[in-house]
């Protein structure tokens, strides 16, 4: 009897603290169950061919969004042969959330100066987290043959110093093209 | 037995415990910005053009009868030739261009998503099938056409620098700015959907629509190509460009006659 009790309770303690963990991993990654809900939703799977129709990488919404809860994302398409849009102004030393498709072919994004690399492949929505360290410009090439125009295939990204981020208007972020 | 199912109980318990943990953390989650639409100030959504190149638009595009486009484009000889070659340098040369460029030309004229006081109200009595048909005419019009036609192309040939410059761009396009070569997408060196070939079109017409580009006023193209290239083109190769393309000087994409 005493040992069956010892056992339930072992199992007891076991539970608990399988739920515990669980408890926090949830509260320690809120964004950990956003991939599998999303492909369960079939969300994470754009269509190559629409996404200037519908869905998070329309025209209006690439380049740098800040969200509501004040995180920065950046959005962008590669095709063939350039990387949409042509110049992204971000701010320094700031997680980026990048999230990258491509309208075509496979193509490689590579943020040359540091370590980061985002495959961006037809279909899938591929998504980073990066911080670009110290104001200034970094060349994106693209590092994975996708045609004729590969080896011209070349983006920026300009960092600069989170103060003068904050007080740009929204126009202003999104790109540092001239409209 | 009673213990047994006792801890049975509590195992349920827990289960139903865990699942409403997960359902009150999921919207945590699910209102994390980087999947919400548009979640910024952003108001309006713009969409370039209404055409998207799935394998059915495409067979709708270029499945066209080429002998009623022939009837159809009686209407339109009057200003892009009778053989697909204008009289006139603003108005595009339509011979031997892509099926698909032509009709998703006419599509977005009509969708109101590119404007001309001209083609707008001609491409609303038009159906898509009328479209097909006239793209698929002129798409089997020949390159050299009667030379007695007072067509503008090809104009005097360029000046040797400026052709120089403008070959590199065409060909190699520029890495250090990132433009890519126009070839890669106009021809001969690669072929994209709906990417007309330049080859056989009029300077003033290149021109025109590469400024149009790049200052906004033209915006159907569909995931910005041309928007980008023409921004980041200086004006003075927006001219060398054109003059390149208008003078005859470009090839024409493998497989066109």
């Amino acid at each position: 009897m005493d040992t069956a009790v010892a056992r339930n309770r072992n199992i007891r303690y076991l539970l608990t603290a399988i739920l515990v963990g669980l408890v926090w991993l949830f509260l320690r990654f809120p964004n950990m169950l956003d991939r599998p809900i999303l492909k369960f939703l079939g969300r994470n799977r754009p269509d190559p061919k629409t996404l200037h129709l519908e869905g998070e990488f329309v025209e209006s919404n690439l380049g740098t969004t800040q969200d509501l809860d004040g995180s920065i994302t950046v959005r962008l398409i590669a095709e063939q042969y350039m990387f949409v849009p042509h110049c992204v102004l971000v701010p320094a030393n700031t997680p980026l959330r990048v999230r990258i498709t491509s309208a075509d072919v496979v193509h490689m994004l590579d943020v040359q100066g540091t370590k980061y690399t985002l495959k961006a492949l037809p279909g899938v929505i591929n998504q980073t987290q990066i911080t670009l360290p110290k104001p200034g410009q970094y060349p994106m090439p693209c590092r994975e043959f996708c045609g004729a125009g590969h080896f011209a295939m070349r983006s920026e990204i300009i960092a600069v110093p989170r103060e003068q981020f904050r007080k740009l208007t929204h126009d202003e972020r999104v790109s540092c093209e001239t409209p | 037995m009673k213990l047994r199912s006792g801890n049975l109980s509590w195992i349920r318990a827990a289960g139903v415990k865990a699942a409403l943990l997960a359902c009150a953390l999921l919207p945590i989650s699910a209102s994390d910005g980087s999947y919400t639409l548009l979640s910024t100030s952003s108001a309006t959504i713009r969409i370039p053009s209404l055409i998207a190149w799935t394998p059915e638009t495409i067979t709708a595009a270029g499945s066209g009868d080429a002998f009623r486009g022939l009837l159809l484009a009686r209407r339109c000889n009057h200003c892009h030739g009778q053989e697909g070659f204008s009289a006139e340098g603003a108005i595009p040369n339509l011979a031997s261009l892509s099926r698909l460029s032509i009709w998703k030309q006419l599509r977005d004229f009509r969708d109101g998503k590119r404007h001309s006081a001209v083609m707008e109200p001609i491409a609303a009595t038009l159906s898509t099938q009328d479209m097909a048909d006239a793209a698929a005419y002129y798409s089997m019009l020949p390159v050299m056409p009667d030379p007695q036609d007072n067509r503008t192309f090809p104009e005097a040939s360029a000046k040797n620098e400026s052709l120089a410059n403008a070959t590199l761009l065409v060909s190699l396009g520029d890495g250090t700015r990132g433009i890519p070569p126009c070839q890669a997408c106009h021809g001969p060196a690669g072929v994209v959907n709906a990417a007309p070939s330049l080859a056989t079109q009029n300077a003033e017409y290149v021109l025109e629509q590469l400024n149009a580009f790049a200052n906004g006023s033209r915006t159907n193209d569909i995931n910005m190509p041309m928007r980008t290239v023409a921004r980041l083109l200086t004006e003075d190769e927006r001219h060398k460009l054109a003059d390149f393309y208008g003078s005859g000087t470009g090839q024409l994409p493998m497989g066109v006659p």
